[in-house]
């Protein structure tokens, strides 16, 4: 098989998120069941400050909490595993001619396939509670491809910057803390002052999810501009990343 | 084919590494140059023609694991430029692409998807991959009760499944036991009656002697000589 072809990187890529996971759960005993546990121990944390104790009055609350959690959770913990994984590869990295763009998407993919499952759960839970899809539904297989290559730019922006500042790792965390407030994840957008949304709508989470509730829950079909709109945040996020990682990460690892 | 034309690597020696932001904007303040050049390479030209077999010496610290990392494409030149057709497969560090905690055959899989082999195409080897290191016993067991030999007969075997064109080997044949070696040299010699090209680095001056077609005679990122083993050697024990 040659290099640089598609069949390497997605050999490569299949490979390495495969070693990743068995690697990630060796030795615990619920393993892979972790990955789901988490969101939904999330939801019934937020569900029952925000329901009982706050009172957030949004029709359907658990339904609307877990779609946002579940799109957040693949944009934190997908950027979070994508900024250790080129440092846990240092050492292969500066020996084997191996891609780093591969070691990152791979550390991506499997973050996106407990998204996958979650939402695969999410839709059990939302049938079984009598909720119905309408044909706009189908939007979310938009939305889900605009998440991939939304946490795949965020992750190559980032990397470069933790590979030269090792205390990124936790100006990261806090920027993470503060922007799931700044997301309508457990709470609504209409809830945002109106002098703030101009800035507040910028965020491309907050437009996946709050267009992705629409969807699916609200069977509305969103405003074609704002989805274009959305469309190109990506994907500047997703070049811009890309290129930035492609100039300089050799350079990086090299000085590790 | 291997070309290289005026190749200079240049590393910056950090006098001393500032990691964290803090201490990066401390040095911006101070104004100072926080490292120094060191040239690793000095203008290197040369050419390596297809089918031969080069052997590459110099004392520790001369340059050779880092020409082999900048002809395998890990790291970039600083300067110059280097042509290699055909597929190249360097071989710098044994073991390395190897995970501790897989078992010998998942670290197959993995390592041959790097250096680019499909898994069915290693499920096909895989008996003939683990003959070869000796290991056949052990496939199961994970790497790190592995001892470093059958660690380094492992990922030598492995490499030379991906049938290269070009091989790049940097002084493996120090690991390995005196019945492992002679394995080593018939494979390289097979090689090069197939026309492929070999390049390794070693301070085993015996075995280049007896192999090499020429070697390259490092010296502090210069290149003192290209030439016939016998001529070079006795450079090398000048020096």
């Amino acid at each position: 098989m040659k290099k640089n072809t598609f069949s390497y990187y997605y050999n490569l890529i299949r490979e390495l998120s495969w070693a990743d996971f068995k690697l990630k759960y060796y030795g615990s005993i619920l393993g892979l069941f972790w990955s789901f546990l988490k969101p939904f121990l999330m939801l019934l944390i937020l569900y029952t400050v925000f329901n009982y104790f706050l009172k957030a009055g949004i029709k359907n609350y658990h339904i609307y909490l877990l779609l946002g959690i579940a799109i957040w959770n693949f944009f934190a913990d997908g950027t979070k595993s994508s900024l250790q994984s080129i440092l846990s590869k240092k050492n292969i990295l500066q020996k084997i001619n191996l891609s780093p763009t591969a070691v990152v998407i791979s550390a991506i993919v499997h973050s996106f396939w407990t998204f996958i499952i979650t939402l695969i759960i999410f839709f059990i839970l939302f049938f079984f509670l009598g909720f119905t899809l309408d044909l706009n539904a189908i939007l979310l297989l938009y939305f889900i491809f605009l998440s991939f290559f939304l946490v795949l730019g965020v992750s190559f922006l980032i990397t470069p910057l933790y590979m030269k500042f090792k205390d990124f790792e936790h100006i990261w965390d806090v920027f993470l803390q503060m922007l799931f407030w700044a997301t309508p994840i457990v709470y609504s957008q209409a809830n945002v002052p109106q002098k703030f949304l101009r800035w507040y709508m910028l965020n491309p989470v907050t437009r996946i999810i709050a267009d992705a509730r629409d969807t699916v829950i609200y069977h509305s079909f969103p405003d074609l501009k704002q989805l274009f709109f959305t469309t190109i945040i990506v994907l500047v996020i997703f070049i811009t990343g890309f290129l930035i990682f492609k100039k300089y990460s050799r350079q990086l690892i090299e000085n590790l | 084919m291997i070309e290289v034309k005026n190749l200079t690597k240049i590393y910056r020696i950090p006098h001393e590494r500032h990691n964290t932001l803090f201490e990066v904007l401390i040095g911006y303040i101070k104004h100072q140059m926080d490292w120094e050049p060191f040239c690793a390479l000095d203008n290197l030209t040369f050419k390596i023609n297809q089918g031969e077999i080069i052997g590459l010496i110099g004392k520790n610290g001369s340059g050779k694991t880092t020409l082999l990392k900048i002809l395998s494409g890990i790291t970039p030149p600083t300067k110059g430029t280097y042509t290699v057709k055909g597929s190249v497969a360097p071989f710098l560090s044994l073991g390395i692409g190897f995970h501790h905690e897989l078992t010998a055959k998942e670290n197959l899989f993995l390592y041959g998807a790097i250096i680019g082999i499909s898994r069915k195409k290693i499920e096909k080897q895989l008996k003939a991959i683990l003959d070869f290191a000796e290991v056949e016993r052990f496939q199961d067991m994970k790497l790190k009760n592995f001892s470093s030999g059958m660690q380094a007969r492992l990922a030598f075997s492995m490499m030379i499944q991906s049938n290269p064109n070009i091989l790049l080997v940097d002084e493996i044949l120090a690991v390995g036991d005196k019945d492992f070696r002679p394995k080593c040299i018939s494979v390289f010699q097979r090689y090069k009656k197939e026309g492929k090209t070999v390049v390794f680095a070693s301070h085993d001056l015996k075995t280049i002697r007896e192999y090499c077609d020429k070697v390259i005679l490092l010296h502090k990122g210069k290149m003192l000589a290209f030439d016939k083993p016998e001529n070079v050697i006795k450079r090398y024990e000048e020096i």
